[in-house]
């Protein structure tokens, strides 16, 4: 799954005042004159913020480079559950 | 559809599992009806966007509304929040049960659940995490907290055969994890339990005045009717009141919905010299409980890049400078033990959480950002990350200055012996609405202080025993086969004493 796809599974799981607040202020954000609007309100910035950069540090070859490789401890789990017979 | 119970427990939580598993190995007939769905752990991709959308409820961001908002991330479907918790387990403290006592008329004692709390622990295997597992991040906290010489120690949790994975509250890849969807879940349908998911109970049925079951509509389509005499409900703090409302429950006391508590919590970030990779090993390890005693606990948080990049308090090039060096950021979090008290109401049949953060609630966040800033020096950070706007000092925040997070929610059907004063009774029963009884954190009547897992579930297994009418044994030792008949007749559910020897 690409990360755009994970964050947009995110925000439709949201209740629908999160939901619909969320998505504009990335709207905002991705914009300069949006950005500039939200520089003024510390919140909205950093919820806007933290969303993006959710998305952007959840792409495994982001992660990787990072010493995180998701794909790696699902793999590891799997092997686990299966050699011991776990649930 | 309709089914046929004895008992009828409506959620698969940390509560309602254990309930569930207890009566139905008790020889009861016993159905449970889940909102959510079974979570298969092949399809758990270590991923935080993913598996907050799936494995949480509204993706996780159900939120408070009030000053400070507080997002309060709830686990749906088999386990519960046990699926997606930290696994972390406190009894509960001697000092919260001599305050059930003198102000509730809950007579708990340590010797009364001792019991109780051995059978929960034996059955999730709670053990200490040792060094190795806890991994660097703890070691930091850890060397912070030896230099100042202050209280600390490694966590006890619900884990088996636990190998670090770091992502605990996204799904355990490895099922380490001993929630209550592979233990007490499993107990209960291999005892004759029937499990049914994607079953949205909206009322309980009452006919002349006491419990007849419950109704339900399934997300296949269509309702379900399940008939029992005994109806225990197990939907978490949040939904369980909703549900006693919409089932226009007696509440003479009028406390439904109220005094809600949180353990709001926060967590700064240090950028060290070493390398930590903070999600390897166990996130939540190591506690502080130097400052216990003012209400303020801290305790290890932790997970892969992007969790820490959405908490990681900063912006533009200053965050990403950070991130940059991820391996080297540690994490630690801080939890209080609130005064604050909220509510939660349905509107439009969702729920809608008050919570605001009173003014000794906002010292507590003051003295222990400071303290937690104290704790990353001590260890050697070279930055420390505090979740405060820019140029705010800890002792000078203000609530709407504070990031919280809240993973506990207590108490808005509290328990009380008094029917003027509380919601259910010292048995759990609903005051007001014979054979319905509650098993979640609803009940619990104050902060805890500590984690509340392994209180909700000792709770629960004192409810299953005292609806079967036996003493909890004091031994793991399976509890003695009945028939469903025997159970029935063995029932006291009206009876006052406690269940537990003491």
């Amino acid at each position: 799954m690409s990360a755009a796809t994970g964050i947009e599974r995110f925000l439709a799981a949201a209740p629908w005042p999160q939901r619909a607040g969320l998505r504009l202020l990335l709207a905002l954000e991705r914009r300069p004159r949006g950005a500039a609007l939200l520089a003024r309100m510390p919140m909205a910035e950093q919820a806007a913020h933290a969303i993006l950069a959710l998305g952007r540090y959840d792409d495994p070859a982001v992660a990787c480079a990072l010493g995180w490789d998701p794909r790696a401890v699902v793999a590891r789990g799997r092997a686990l559950r299966r050699a011991e017979r776990r649930p | 559809m309709k089914l046929d119970c004895d008992f009828c427990v409506v959620g698969a939580g940390a509560g309602g599992a254990v309930v569930a598993a207890e009566l139905a190995e008790g020889g009861a007939r016993v159905v449970v009806l889940e909102q959510g769905p079974s979570h298969d752990p092949d399809g758990f991709t270590a991923r935080p966007p993913e598996m907050l959308a799936r494995l949480y409820r509204d993706g996780g961001q159900t939120a408070t509304l009030g000053a400070p908002p507080i997002m309060l991330p709830l686990g749906r479907g088999i386990g519960g929040t046990t699926l997606v918790n930290s696994g972390t387990c406190f009894r509960t403290p001697p000092h919260v049960l001599e305050r059930w006592a003198r102000e509730f008329g809950l007579e708990l004692d340590e010797a009364t659940l001792r019991p109780c709390f051995e059978r929960v622990e034996r059955a999730l295997s709670v053990a200490e995490v040792t060094p190795e597992l806890a991994g660097a991040n703890a070691a930091v906290a850890r060397r912070g907290a030896e230099r100042l010489g202050w209280s600390h120690g490694y966590l006890r949790r619900n884990a088996r055969g636990c190998v670090g994975s770091g992502v605990c509250v996204f799904g355990c890849p490895t099922s380490a994890k001993q929630h209550t969807g592979i233990t007490y879940i499993p107990r209960a349908t291999a005892a004759g339990a029937r499990i049914l998911t994607g079953a949205d109970v909206r009322e309980v049925l009452v006919e002349r005045g006491r419990a007849r079951g419950v109704r339900a509509r399934l997300a296949r389509g269509g309702e379900l009717e399940v008939l029992a005499p005994t109806v225990v409900l197990a939907c978490g703090t949040i939904h369980t009141p909703l549900l006693m409302a919409r089932s226009r429950l007696d509440d003479a006391s009028a406390q439904r919905g109220r005094n809600l508590a949180l353990h709001p919590a926060t967590a700064g970030f240090a950028l060290m010299d070493e390398v930590v990779d903070m999600a390897r090993g166990v996130p939540q390890s190591l506690y502080i409980d130097e400052f216990a005693a003012q209400g303020i606990i801290f305790e290890g948080v932790a997970g892969p890049p992007a969790y820490a990049a959405m908490s990681l308090p900063l912006t533009g090039a200053r965050h990403a400078r950070a991130m940059a060096d991820y391996r080297r950021l540690a994490q630690f979090g801080l939890m209080v033990s609130d005064e604050s008290r909220g509510s939660v109401r349905a509107l439009a049949g969702a729920p809608v959480i008050r919570y605001d953060l009173c003014p000794q609630d906002v010292s507590k966040f003051q003295i222990g950002l400071a303290r937690l800033q104290e704790l990353f020096l001590a260890a050697g950070a070279r930055e420390v990350y505090l979740p405060l706007p820019a140029g705010v000092a800890p002792e000078r925040a203000r609530a709407r200055d504070l990031r919280l997070m809240a993973f506990h929610p207590l108490g808005t059907a509290r328990a009380d012996a008094r029917p003027t004063h509380g919601v259910t009774d010292r048995q759990l029963a609903v005051h007001g609405a014979p054979g319905v009884y509650v098993a979640d954190g609803s009940v619990i009547p104050s902060a805890l202080g500590v984690n509340p897992q392994l209180t909700i579930m000792a709770l629960a297994t004192r409810l299953a025993f005292h609806l079967l009418g036996r003493s909890v044994p004091g031994e793991l030792s399976p509890a003695p086969a009945a028939t469903s008949a025997a159970a029935r007749e063995d029932s006291q559910p009206d009876r006052e004493e406690s269940a537990c020897p003491s």
